[in-house]
């Protein structure tokens, strides 16, 4: 994966290349998890490490990082600007973070220190990683505010910015030490469509101001934003590997084909909307957090069968907007009315993070079993809907954290049935679950209910997804 | 199309309920045959913990006096057991009374929340800025030497405990969307704390138990022994110290017996909980 280029000659070490990655492997016992996996990224270089949530993307970063969850091993040679540092200890690696290499970790908002304010977190890192002195280093701070667009956030604590400004002040702090090299593991998760072209934009800079850049991502959509190599994982092993633009133009390998195949941006797109009876009418609804309008004037006649997305930025109040209309949270203004004759139970939720939706220390088939018992329904009844998401009952022996994103959404999808919902309140069911798994989510529970004459209602961020899978696709705004 | 169960997937480690490590085997195995001492009481060695015998006064162990005798010739053995009666089945009780009420009211501030939170929350504020044991001298000097003072006032300081960490957990997991998944569902109250509740609690309580058991055993014996709680005749180990404690230059056997009792009880007590998660 050595692209010879020569890097531009500025930089200091020009005739190394940054990083290289000899046969790395990653082991938990005898297993192997990952590799082997070989790369090189030279200064102005990019490569992208894809592939579905367990492919082993992360236990490269942290590999590289030298920071295995304990009982995992690696082997192989890493160098960093032409020094061998799998060999050295604990803690000469970690003397490499920010001044070497430096990481954006998944979800950069919980890296901060939430009780330290935006600024003083990155004048922090310019001050003890860069090693300016205290005055210079609140300059340089001052400087990186203003290229980020985050002027007057200064003085406000992590809580009190957005996700996107919290994800630009982390990445202050993670560059501050001025490292060659950039690693970012999952950088858009979680990123409305907005912020996740500026999160692009910003790594697409690094090389281009001579850092090295890897980028560990699930989306096809960075790949094919970032360019440069990539590599394909699945299972831990190496699929694919190339230019990123003759990988995704002519994927070779099968999996690579349903790994594109599986990008929303190509799935067909949804027709008729249905024609069913109204299940749930919002009129004039207004949300609020606190003081804040967030929504007004919020219309909805929804059908039974019909498929309606809600996209819109970070922080605007869509799940807010769901509890209303789940009738978790009164109205600021407005009014939610289920059609007659729906019970309590006839609007159900989806959550994000499966995992969270789940009392954590029962096995599943408690928890199933006890929706089932308390609604009167069979057992067998509940067992035919897992059959119709593709799940064996034998998996529900298993606690919640013991099975995947994907098999646990689809088992809340099942729980959610059980119950006889006329509408399911989807938010962001499927952000967390791998590309490939997602489409197979989505298309599920486009198919189960339409099936049953359930209307759903779908949070997300994803523009491509609210276009495609949906019959209706309503853009919220910030009211002027 | 069946995804993937987490290849890559850490061993994540997520039990409520620990196992068994061999320093908690030792304490259960003590806490066992202590349990098993209070239960028998005095007829596991035959003799009267109150019977009289000043001419057999201080003997060493003997087949008859298994650990010999005090100075007034009462069977050590007899008092002690007595004494782990008395100690063990009022550190019982008083964790049942703290506990369960604790708990529950714990329970309740977390679900109501407003003002029944607010009310309960400042009255565990005002048990807690009153010193525990200055309440339970307070409740012996009402009724002194009696075995029921010493019980209401050592549950009414261990309650809120219990009250405070079931407080704080309920409240981190009633804000979870499993438990707002599991009321749109239609759970009950009463399965919602089963499931979510329970198990994210029961360890914790467990060890707020054990050490409650340990202070409550402390607290009766170190009144016994400053003589505001149970009184003499009783066996109690409290009261038994301050008795031999004339004779420790002569006899450090007989003082050296309801000291150990006390460490052991109290050691028992620790080392059952030891390792498991700490409120």
């Amino acid at each position: 994966m050595t692209v010879n280029d020569t890097p531009s000659s500025d930089t200091p070490s020009s005739d190394i290349p940054s990083i290289a990655v000899d046969a790395l492997s990653v082991f938990f016992g005898a297993t192997r998890l990952l590799g082997p996996v070989s790369f090189r990224v030279a200064a102005g270089e990019t490569l992208v490490i894809m592939g579905e949530t367990g492919a082993g993307k992360s236990l490269a970063a942290q590999a590289i990082l030298g920071i295995l969850p304990k009982g995992l091993r690696a082997e192989g040679s890493i160098t960093i600007n032409g020094r061998r540092v799998d060999t050295l200890g604990p803690v000469e690696r970690a003397a490499l973070w920010g001044r070497e290499i430096a990481t954006l970790p998944q979800e950069p908002w919980r890296a901060l220190d939430p009780l330290m304010r935006a600024g003083p977190q990155v004048t922090e890192a310019h001050r003890y990683v860069a090693g300016l002195p205290l005055e210079g280093a609140r300059k340089a701070c001052a400087r990186d505010f203003e290229t980020l667009g985050l002027q007057g956030a200064e003085r406000r604590l992590p809580a009190a910015l957005s996700g996107g400004m919290a994800q630009r002040v982390a990445f202050a702090a993670a560059t501050a030490g001025q490292a060659p090299i950039l690693l970012a593991d999952e950088p858009t998760k979680g990123l409305d469509a907005e912020r996740h072209a500026r999160v692009v934009g910003l790594l697409a800079q690094v090389p281009e101001d001579g850092g090295a850049l890897l980028v560990i991502t699930h989306e096809v959509a960075v790949a094919r934003a970032l360019g440069g190599d990539i590599i394909v994982l699945r299972d831990g092993r190496v699929i694919e590997e190339g230019q990123t633009r003759h990988v995704l133009a002519k994927p070779q390998a099968p999996y690579t084909r349903d790994l594109l195949a599986a990008d929303p941006e190509a799935w067909p797109k949804s027709v008729n909307p249905t024609d069913g009876t109204i299940v749930l009418t919002a009129k004039d609804l207004a949300v609020t957090r606190g003081e804040r309008v967030l929504i007004e004037g919020f219309d909805l006649s929804l059908r039974a069968g019909e498929r309606v997305a809600v996209t819109g930025p970070s922080g605007i109040g869509k799940t807010t907007l769901l509890d209303t209309l789940a009738g978790l949270i009164a109205p600021a203004q407005g009014s939610v009315q289920r059609a007659a004759g729906l019970g309590r139970h006839a609007v159900q939720k989806l959550y994000q993070d499966p995992p969270a939706a789940f009392p954590p220390h029962v096995s599943l088939e408690r928890s199933l079993r006890d929706v089932a018992r308390l609604h009167g329904v069979a057992w067998d009844r509940v067992t035919e809907y897992l059959t119709a998401l593709n799940l064996y009952p034998d998996m529900l022996k298993r606690r919640p954290d013991a099975v995947s994103g994907g098999e646990l959404q689809r088992i809340s999808v099942a729980r959610a049935l059980t119950v006889g919902p006329a509408v399911l309140l989807a938010d962001e069911p499927t952000s967390r679950l791998d590309p490939i798994t997602q489409r197979q989510t989505l298309e599920l529970l486009a198919e189960i209910t339409k099936d049953q004459g359930i209307a759903i209602v779908l949070v997300t961020h994803h523009v491509a997804i609210a276009e495609n899978w949906a019959h209706q696709s309503i853009t919220l705004r910030a009211p002027a | 199309m069946t995804d993937q169960t987490q290849t890559g997937a850490m061993p994540r480690p997520r039990r409520a309920w620990p196992r068994i490590r061999p320093a908690r085997g030792l304490g259960f195995a003590l806490l066992a045959l202590l349990a098993l001492c209070a239960v028998a009481g005095p007829d596991l060695v035959g003799q009267d913990p109150a019977k009289q015998s000043l001419l057999d006064a201080r003997q060493p162990p003997s087949a008859e006096n298994l650990l010999g005798t005090d100075h007034l010739g009462r069977d050590m053995a007899a008092r002690l057991l007595s004494g782990a009666q008395l100690s063990l089945s009022l550190a019982v009780l008083s964790v049942l009374t703290a506990g369960l009420p604790g708990t529950l009211l714990g329970i309740a501030a977390a679900w109501y929340g407003g003002w029944i939170d607010r009310l309960l929350t400042s009255f565990a504020d005002a048990v807690l800025a009153l010193p525990g044991l200055l309440l339970v001298l307070m409740l012996a000097a009402i009724s002194p030497g009696s075995w029921w003072a010493l019980y209401a006032g050592i549950s009414l300081t261990l309650w809120v405990e219990y009250f405070r960490y079931t407080r704080q957990r309920a409240r981190i997991v009633m804000a979870e969307p499993a438990v707002e998944a599991s009321r749109l569902l239609g759970l009950t109250p009463g399965l919602i704390i089963r499931r979510h509740l329970v198990p994210e609690i029961g360890p914790g309580l467990l060890t707020i138990a054990a050490f409650g058991a340990a202070t409550a055993v402390t607290a009766v014996a170190a009144l016994g022994f400053v003589s505001v709680g149970v009184r003499p005749p009783t066996a109690e180990w409290g009261v038994m110290m301050t008795e031999l404690l004339p004779y420790w230059r002569e006899a450090p056997f007989l003082i050296l017996q309801p000291v150990a009792c006390l460490v052991i009880t109290v050691l028992a007590l620790h080392l059952s909980v030891g390792g498991m998660r700490r409120p």
